[in-house]
């Protein structure tokens, strides 16, 4: 497998810089009420960071534009065009003395990200402030040292703190998205960060594989390969690039999806004649039977707290979405709208399952209550919209989209439906994309 | 749904035409114990038939001693593996044209009795990755029932899903959706 996908980074945050003069206020006020639905875009400004000297030269406009891209994709903030930067709010200081406060306040800005980059004995060192331009004040200023090519994790890491800081809850920008690269005729899984750069290939049998799912705490990646000739469940460790076979039955070992505790996975095999979900340990001995029926039941999907799980199944004569108690092994019928409804993925927070569905010919994305009480279609008919895949914080979710020149591509989107954006821009076609949970790298 | 068939159906009996037409000028070859007429439907390509791709302990093995009869074979293997079997959309279940042609694979199962199978199920890209994975096995899994239900030995035959991984057309039109909704067959010995 040649060299490890993730090392844990020698990134360090330093310091955390005094935020508020009224520390005991701070963990009670939340700025941006997401919940509300007239929630109106925040404007802020991210103007380059400033550079120490000329060895850093470029880093301050990448991090201010990482930061940036992240704001925007979270849907709570209008990012003001740099271009409109250059008069005398422009100039040099990072410090709330040092800010002209009422020039950015007439700019149009009600927050501000200022900071400095700098060469260290680790390699770079970076500093992030947001500001309060409304109340002039400081309201969260982190210090991160480490490897010059961390620079963009460190920018994702601080909008981390932005989202923490303003919303009550950390942003994921620091997450991956796992995904399946279609080229030259075969398909490989490669990761990528949640702005689509930093892309590392993960298989390169040159073979198919397909449906990669992160395991819980983010060190592997289970999914299907047919490099061994049938369909076959694997497992790769992301940081020491080993891969293990998972399940290797007769017939089809597909769609992998990790128990939350992490102990074990629920799968379909055909070993038994039928395509059935089943519950294996993580050397993929099987358990127990999950669901099976004399059709289909593939695309498990756990609930967060392990106890259900979403999956489809097509005993009625074709896909529908069902959700399974575990325990009890009851099963309802979720989704009646429509006659091909498939690729269930549970919210993080679990109260929504989003899926793919089939109408006139064309797959949209809709989520729908895990109770079946409310369904709404996030998609409408913009090329084919599938596998859908939440962010940890439960805000977005990424799919597959052949929406632009009819080649499958990776998009985000909110979890109302706004703020649609193409993630990969590739050749060849990309598609199940797997959205990690929040991971330390 | 009608509609669909209706294509196929025509597609089908267009290709027959062209394969026919084809074999009417190129040669005439007197059907060998031909179950239907268009036995004769075999394209001559050079190679293809040539019985010395296949070497002499697995013609042995095979039982099939003379020339001719190991020509017969490769013709009646090169139509064997180039004549799928279709579904329509989401769907399973043998039609009647591929329940026709599945008896032919049954005769030439029967006649080569040390050949074994592999049935490939696909399907079409409009479905889902996963959910196609399992369709294209339940695919596989109707032709190899019915050709159990037949007599043929299950030892002899062995299933692989692909879903919608490798399709034969690449449009994305019915025309090349209703070519991808097949089960294939690979033959080794």
């Amino acid at each position: 497998m040649g060299r490890p996908l993730a090392v844990w980074l020698t990134l360090a945050v330093l310091v955390a810089l005094m935020a508020w003069p009224h520390q005991g206020v701070a963990a009670e006020r939340v700025y941006i009420d997401i919940t509300q639905p007239n929630f109106v875009r925040l404007p802020i400004a991210v103007p380059d960071l400033q550079e120490a000297d000329s060895s850093t030269q470029g880093l301050g406009t990448l991090l201010a534009s990482v930061v940036a891209n992240d704001l925007d994709l979270s849907g709570l903030f209008r990012v003001l065009d740099p271009k409109g930067f250059l008069g005398p709010e422009a100039a040099p200081g990072v410090t709330a003395a040092e800010i002209r406060f009422d020039r950015w306040r007439r700019g149009g800005a009600e927050f501000l990200v200022r900071g400095r980059c700098a060469r260290s004995s680790t390699g770079l060192r970076t500093e992030f402030r947001l500001y309060d331009v409304v109340a002039q004040r400081l309201v969260v200023g982190k210090i991160y040292e480490g490897r010059r090519e961390d620079a963009r994790i460190m920018a994702h890491r601080f909008a981390n703190e932005i989202l923490a800081a303003l919303t009550g809850e950390a942003g994921m920008f620091d997450t991956q998205i796992a995904f399946v690269q279609a080229k030259d005729g075969s398909k490989e899984i490669f990761l990528m960060d949640i702005d689509g750069e930093n892309l590392k290939r993960v298989t390169g049998d040159g073979s198919t594989a397909l449906s990669p799912a992160w395991s819980p705490d983010g060190r592997q990646l289970a999914y299907v390969s047919y490099f061994e000739g049938t369909p076959r469940l694997y497992a790769v460790d992301l940081f020491s690039g080993t891969r293990r076979t998972l399940c290797a039955y007769a017939g089809l070992n597909i769609s992998p999806a990790w128990r939350p505790d992490g102990e074990a996975l629920a799968v379909t095999l055909s070993k038994d004649g039928n395509p059935d979900i089943y519950l294996v340990d993580r050397n993929g001995r099987v358990l127990q039977r999950l669901a099976a029926s004399w059709a289909i039941d593939v695309s498990p999907s756990w609930s967060p707290d392990g106890t259900r799980l979403a999956y489809v199944s097509a005993e009625t004569g074709n896909p529908q979405i069902y959700v399974l108690d575990v325990a009890t092994g009851k099963k309802e019928r979720l989704t009646y709208h429509g006659k091909y409804n498939t690729a269930p993925s549970w919210s993080p927070k679990g109260d929504w399952i989003a899926y793919s569905g089939m109408d006139k010919g064309r797959n949209n994305i809709y989520i729908i209550r895990p109770d079946g009480s409310e369904i709404r279609q996030l998609t409408h008919g913009e090329g084919d919209n599938e596998a859908p895949t939440w962010s940890p914080d439960g805000r977005m979710i990424a799919f597959s989209s052949t929406r632009q020149g009819g080649r499958s591509a990776v998009w985000v989107m909110l979890y109302n439906g706004e703020g649609v954006k193409r993630l990969t821009r590739l050749p060849g076609e990309q598609t199940l994309p797997d959205w990690s949970p929040r991971i330390r790298r | 749904m009608h509609k669909i068939v209706n294509r196929m159906l025509i597609g089908a009996a267009m290709g027959l035409l062209i394969l026919s037409f084809s074999a009417c000028t190129k040669k005439a070859v007197p059907v060998q114990g031909g179950v239907v007429p268009s036995e004769q439907m075999q394209t001559e390509a050079p190679g293809m038939t040539s019985t010395s791709r296949i070497d002499e302990a697995t013609w042995q093995a095979l039982g099939l001693r003379t020339e001719p009869e190991r020509r017969r074979f490769l013709q009646a293997m090169e139509r064997f593996e180039n004549e799928d079997i279709y579904f329509e959309f989401d769907s399973y279940v043998l039609l009647e044209e591929a329940r026709m042609i599945l008896d032919r694979k049954v005769e030439f199962l029967r006649r080569y009795p040390k050949v074994q199978v592999t049935i490939e199920g696909h399907c079409d890209e409009r479905g889902t990755s996963e959910y196609n994975l399992a369709l294209g096995e339940r695919r596989a899994n109707s032709a190899w029932q019915y050709l159990v239900d037949s007599g043929i030995d299950p030892a002899r035959l062995s299933m692989i899903s692909y879903g919608e991984e490798r399709p034969v057309a690449t449009g994305h039109d019915e025309a090349s959706w209703a070519k991808n909704r097949r089960a294939h067959f690979v033959i080794h010995f």
